[in-house]
């Protein structure tokens, strides 16, 4: 049931153009029941995002809409909830693959990708 | 099968591994068991092999729509009593008018507030071990407390399936209380009513723990014997006819009480017989212990070979006569 944990440093968040620390914190940090559990959702953040810009890059759409659709489910379960409204709005961007606005769709990825870097467990 | 163990079982179905490893955590206190599957094409067979107490149900599944299992869920016989809590990240009334139409319990929207979630698992729990007490009520007979007809319906069906399929023994009796019309006339319903409820705890006394004693209907009950064959299964209801007879009732101690045995059973292997046709050839055997004089069993074998062709033409019932 578990994913596969590879952490890749080189996709670790960078601090866009040395700008304030724009970060997001679970919503849940504050719950000691769940720290475990939100320490290891981010620690998948970096693949997930590798995940995202890889199928963006290779034009898979479909597989794209299914791991916004995941994203979408687990921010808003592990207390990242305006990272979820970004997962949801690549979701249902792509709602229809075949006339999938791509300007639009990459604007949304651009957005997403940007967030999930920002992503901290405390 | 019911669940096995004391914790109710409760079965997730979301696609996202997520939702699995954040309510196993978030869960963990409960008394539960959870199972789940991220694929919602394993649902249904899931609840069938697992028949939880209750169904977390993920709506938006790229596999398959959690409607569509649903509906499956609710049109399969083995699961369709079991609770569903719909899981949606849509809020809109739409959705959830479609959810409880389909037969659905709850509906919890995402991301949980999970003290929610968990007071509404905790109702939906309750919910089930009610129409489960329910279900089981249905099953059993006010008077005697022994399983109905409906209870024996199923029981026997499963019975002969587990015969035919390994080839066990296998032992079906009828017993009818002779002139019962008579009793309840003489000496009132109470009496008769007696009568009933003292043979079904001789059935119960007298039988072994793994025989199922059920009320057929009037003063009709019916023995199951699983891995018994006819020889051993007519001690059984000897004793049983035997326990009766020689009962001295308060309000009419001069009138004996007697019953007559219809017993068909096998020493295995048995294929072909169905379980209808087999109730049918202990009844057979029933009426012509009742027609012999009645206070007797009448017993038939059953051997692979004559299966096919009707009973009557098979093997004889073979009266035996006694004195009570």
């Amino acid at each position: 049931m578990m994913t596969e944990v590879s952490p890749s440093h080189s996709n670790v968040a960078k601090r866009p153009g040395g700008g304030p620390p724009d970060v997001y914190f679970s919503e849940l940090a504050g719950d000691p029941e769940m720290a475990e559990l939100i320490q290891s959702f981010v620690n998948e953040i970096p693949e997930r995002v590798r995940l995202v810009e890889r199928h963006w890059e290779r034009h898979e759409l479909g597989e794209l809409r299914r791991i916004a659709h995941q994203l979408k489910g687990a921010c808003g379960g592990y207390g990242f909830p305006q990272v979820g409204q970004a997962a949801a709005k690549l979701e249902n961007g792509l709602s229809r693959e075949e006339n999938a606005d791509l300007e639009s769709v990459a604007e949304r990825v651009r957005e997403l990708v940007e967030m999930c870097r920002r992503v901290r467990a405390s | 099968m019911s669940n096995t163990e004391n914790k109710p079982l409760v079965l997730l179905v979301d696609d996202s591994v997520d939702v699995h490893r954040l309510l196993l955590a978030r869960l963990r206190h409960e008394q539960i068991e959870l199972v789940g599957t991220t694929r919602a094409v394993e649902a249904v067979e899931m609840a069938r092999r697992y028949k939880p107490s209750t169904i977390l149900l993920d709506v938006d599944m790229p596999d398959l729509d959690g409607f569509e299992v649903l509906r499956a869920l609710k049109e399969e016989p083995l699961t369709n009593n079991v609770p569903v809590i719909i899981l949606s990240a849509k809020c809109g009334s739409e959705d959830k008018v479609t959810a409880f139409d389909l037969g659905a319990t709850d509906y919890v929207t995402k991301p949980f507030d999970l003290a929610e979630l968990r007071a509404r698992l905790r109702a939906s729990l309750r919910l089930d071990h009610l129409v489960r007490l329910l279900s089981e009520r249905a099953d059993v007979d006010g008077l005697t407390g022994l399983g109905n007809r409906a209870a024996f319906n199923k029981r026997w069906a499963e019975k002969v399936a587990e015969c035919r399929r390994y080839g066990t023994p296998l032992s079906l009796a009828l017993l009818d209380v002779d002139f019962f019309k008579r009793i309840n006339d003489t000496y009132g319903h109470p009496a008769g009513d007696q009568v009933l409820v003292e043979l079904a705890r001789m059935l119960q006394s007298e039988s072994r723990s793994h025989d199922v004693a059920c009320r057929y209907g009037g003063e009709e009950f019916a023995l199951i014997m699983p891995n018994t064959g006819p020889q051993e299964a007519q001690v059984v209801t000897e004793r049983v006819r035997h326990a009766l007879a020689t009962r001295v009732w308060s309000r009419h101690p001069d009138s004996p009480i007697t019953a007559s045995v219809g017993l068909v059973g096998t020493n295995g292997p048995v294929s072909e017989i169905t379980p209808e046709h087999w109730l049918e050839a202990t009844d057979h055997n029933l009426y012509v212990a009742k027609r012999a004089g009645r206070n007797r069993c009448v017993v038939t074998e059953l051997c692979e070979r004559p299966l096919t062709q009707p009973l009557q033409h098979g093997v004889e019932p073979q009266p035996r006569n006694e004195a009570a």
